[in-house]
């Protein structure tokens, strides 16, 4: 198939320049255009040809402008070639077509023989291959065998050297065993003997320790009885110290508690003529020119025995005159100021601080 | 340095042997009750006077209810300067002040007045003066007097020589009524009438200068409002726009007036700037009445009443105007707002089971005080010392006029009782 289209072409090629020559002879004056293609080796050898009838042409046409005459003779012998060559072309075609005609058939000839051939190979090597299996069959039963046989061999010498290796090593464990029985009973004897000597020994110590606590309990107990003796004197010492401190200390406690006694009874009168002070001057204080609230004012006082007022000071100002003066206004319409009789309560309240405050 | 020299002060004072006592007797309460007093009749030197001098201070600070004057009858000795006194008698009577004095005739028509106030339990003047005055200017100068013994006593300035403006109402025999303006001393008495009318005449407010009021008058036919200088009697009226024109409030500086104007249609305040006549809008509530407005000492706000609630409540304003905060929420009905001089106490009519008290609402706790137990009472105004609220009441239909102590202890009632009066308002301190 390939071949008939590769032939086509080729036909279509040699039409083409035929048909180029034809033109190139209707017009010489112009240029060639086709370039002659180059794969083809047999194109190429009738372009050969063609060259040669080209530069005839040119000859020609050359003669023609010198003879002018001969013109149309000369163009019928142009014509009578070109028809020559298309002849002559035509053959070849037939001739290149025919040639591959043959090889086509002769090729098929040989491709039939060649496949016999091949054929009678092949049955030939597939003969070949079975002797071959066969063969190499009866070779590997036989090694099967072979191995069979060394392996059980190879068995029976392992099971020989085993019993012999247990035979040497079952007397070897004897031997051992009889040595180190003798060495135990040997270490038996030494322990034994040191054991008797550790016994004598301790019993040596234990006698030693005995007698050295006896002594340490002995000399104890004379140390106990000592201190024992010297408490017994301190205790008395104390007892006899603390009854003399005692009686110190009682006289000091009477004393005390006299004491005691006489300045609570002076408080005690102080603090009801104190109760006595402060009815008499919150009876006495009217406040209500100063009505604004948060005020206090603090006054000095000093009375005269009989509790008339001495002196009334303001020591801190409630930063209001009026309230400062009715606090002091109280004290003076106050007076005067209740008294005790017993001038030990009087004497504390000679001289005091009053602290106004309306809440 | 100074810090240093009172440490060492300190020091010092606590080594001082009454402090090493350091017995303190505190002393709580008190009475409040009115200070007893002795005020001696003053000597006149064998002519009689035309004022019982020593008497209307008597009433003064009796009335006051911060004194218990002695009765005359209690006086052991008639002294009228210090050298006739023997404290220690007086201090026998109890009494804490002793005043003393005397008035003598230069002429005919000038005298001469003089007076000690004394602490009789320290033996000490507390205040002393020496004045001369016609003899019209005798009752004045007792108020005066007045002042400084309540000022010497109880701290606070004295009001007794201020004034108080109010409306009196009479029947004439054609069944028409006669309506003025009058001015008397604080204790009611010696009233001056200042305008008459046939017209009411309402809402009269004190200047701060004391020589100014304003008031609303009906007598073109509509409410107007007025101002009269006490001293020419010269009166012009400042606002007449269309429609209502009342409750005129005196700016502290004495420049501007808050008003009350329905010009705009609903009753709104506006403040009107007396020299320049500029006049600006403060509230602006097209459905509520806004009325009765009183400036904060502090010239920046006002109170006012306002029905914006529902119900006639005290609210508070910037003088240029914005938005109102209710100041008063105790109870239905609050109205006719008047401020202390300090700024912390506000005086209202204070609305409760159908009957008008005066009460009073401090400013910083909210706290309300109910003063009055009359049922029928109005317009209240407080004394320029803030220690008393004046208002009006009512009794057998006919008003009176009232005072009571801002913590509700001291109630007084001022005027003769046969006349028919209201709308008081208490003048400030004449200066």
């Amino acid at each position: 198939m390939i071949d008939n289209i590769l032939a086509g072409s080729y036909s279509l090629l040699l039409h083409a320049v035929l048909l180029g020559l034809f033109i190139i002879g209707m017009d010489s004056s112009s240029k060639p255009h086709f370039v002659a293609p180059k794969k083809v080796d047999i194109v190429q050898a009738t372009v050969m040809d063609e060259a040669q009838v080209l530069e005839e042409m040119m000859h020609l046409q050359e003669l023609e402008d010198k003879k002018l005459q001969e013109e149309k003779e000369r163009q019928t012998k142009v014509d009578e070639k070109l028809e020559e060559t298309q002849k002559e072309l035509a053959r070849k075609e037939r001739e290149f077509l025919d040639q591959q005609e043959r090889a086509k058939i002769e090729q098929q000839q040989r491709d039939v023989k060649t496949q016999q051939e091949q054929d009678k190979i092949k049955q030939l090597e597939q003969q070949r291959k079975l002797e071959d299996d066969k063969r190499i069959k009866a070779e590997q039963a036989r090694k099967v065998e072979e191995d069979r046989t060394k392996k059980a061999e190879q068995a029976r010498k392992l099971e020989e050297d085993r019993k012999q290796k247990a035979e040497q090593d079952r007397l070897l464990a004897e031997e051992l065993k009889q040595k180190a029985d003798k060495k135990r009973r040997e270490a038996e004897e030494k322990q034994r003997i040191a054991e008797a000597d550790r016994k004598v020994e301790e019993q040596r110590q234990r006698d030693a320790e005995r007698k050295a606590q006896q002594a340490e309990e002995d000399e104890k107990k004379r140390l106990a009885k000592l201190e024992q003796d010297r408490k017994k004197a301190e205790a008395l010492k104390k007892k006899k110290e603390a009854e003399r401190q005692m009686q110190d200390s009682l006289a000091e406690e009477f004393a005390k508690e006299a004491q005691e006694r006489e300045a609570t009874r002076v408080a005690g009168i102080v603090d009801i003529v104190v109760l006595q002070i402060k009815q008499k001057v919150k009876r006495n204080w009217n406040r209500s020119g100063a009505t604004k609230s948060g005020l206090e004012v603090t006054l000095h006082v000093k009375l005269m025995p009989g509790g008339d007022v001495k002196q009334v000071s303001v020591i801190r100002s409630s930063g209001n005159a009026i309230f400062d003066r009715s606090a002091e206004t109280a004290v003076y319409k106050a007076a005067p100021l209740p008294q005790p009789k017993d001038p030990k309560a009087a004497a504390e309240l000679r001289d005091f601080q009053f602290v106004f405050k309306p809440e | 340095m100074t810090k240093r020299w009172l440490a060492s002060f300190w020091l010092l004072a606590l080594l001082l042997p009454w402090q090493a006592q350091a017995l303190i007797i505190e002393i709580t309460g008190g009475s409040e009750a009115a200070l007893p007093i002795a005020i001696v009749p003053f000597g006149s030197e064998g002519f009689s006077a035309p004022e019982d001098i020593s008497a209307v201070i008597q009433n003064d600070l009796s009335r006051s209810g911060r004194f218990s004057p002695l009765p005359e009858s209690d006086l052991i000795s008639s002294p009228h300067e210090k050298s006739e006194i023997n404290f220690k008698d007086w201090r026998l009577l109890r009494s804490e002040g002793l005043l003393v004095g005397k008035v003598s005739s230069v002429d005919g028509e000038t005298y001469q007045v003089q007076f000690q106030l004394f602490d009789v339990y320290k033996g000490q003047q507390l205040v002393g003066k020496r004045y001369q005055v016609p003899a019209s200017g005798l009752r004045r100068l007792a108020h005066q007097i007045s002042d400084q013994v309540y000022q010497a006593l109880t701290g606070e300035i004295g009001v007794f020589s201020t004034r108080l403006a109010f409306v009196s109402v009479r029947d004439n025999s054609d069944g028409s009524k006669r309506y003025t303006l009058q001015v008397s001393d604080s204790d009611g008495a010696n009233p001056r009438t200042v305008l008459q009318s046939k017209q009411p005449i309402l809402s009269p407010n004190w200047a701060s200068d004391g020589e100014r009021l304003a008031y609303v008058s009906f007598e073109n036919g509509k409410a107007e409002v007025f101002v009269q200088e006490m001293r020419s009697g010269r009166r012009n009226s400042v606002a007449a726009f269309k429609g209502l024109n009342s409750a005129p409030a005196w700016s502290p500086d004495g420049k501007k007036l808050a008003l009350t104007l329905s010009k705009a249609g609903n009753p709104e305040i506006y403040v009107l700037e007396l020299a320049s006549g500029k006049l600006s809008r403060v509230t602006h509530n097209s459905q509520a009445i806004d009325t009765e407005a009183v400036w904060m000492p502090n010239s920046r706000e006002l109170l006012f009443t306002s029905d914006r609630g529902g119900r006639p409540q005290i609210y508070k304003v910037s003088a240029d105007g914005g938005r109102a905060k209710r100041v008063t929420f105790e109870g239905r009905y609050n109205a006719s707002p008047d401020i202390s001089s300090d700024g912390r106490t506000l005086a209202m009519v204070h609305g409760l089971n159908g009957q008008f008290y005066i009460a009073v609402q401090d400013l910083d706790s909210g706290a309300v005080l109910v003063l009055t137990e009359t049922g029928r009472d109005e317009s209240p105004s407080f004394a320029p010392n803030g220690r008393m609220i004046l208002y009006a009441t009512e009794k057998n239909s006919h008003g009176e006029l009232a005072a009571v102590s801002v913590d509700g202890r001291i109630h007084q009632r001022l005027g003769e009782s046969d006349r028919d009066v209201r709308e008081p308002a208490w003048s400030p301190i004449r200066k």
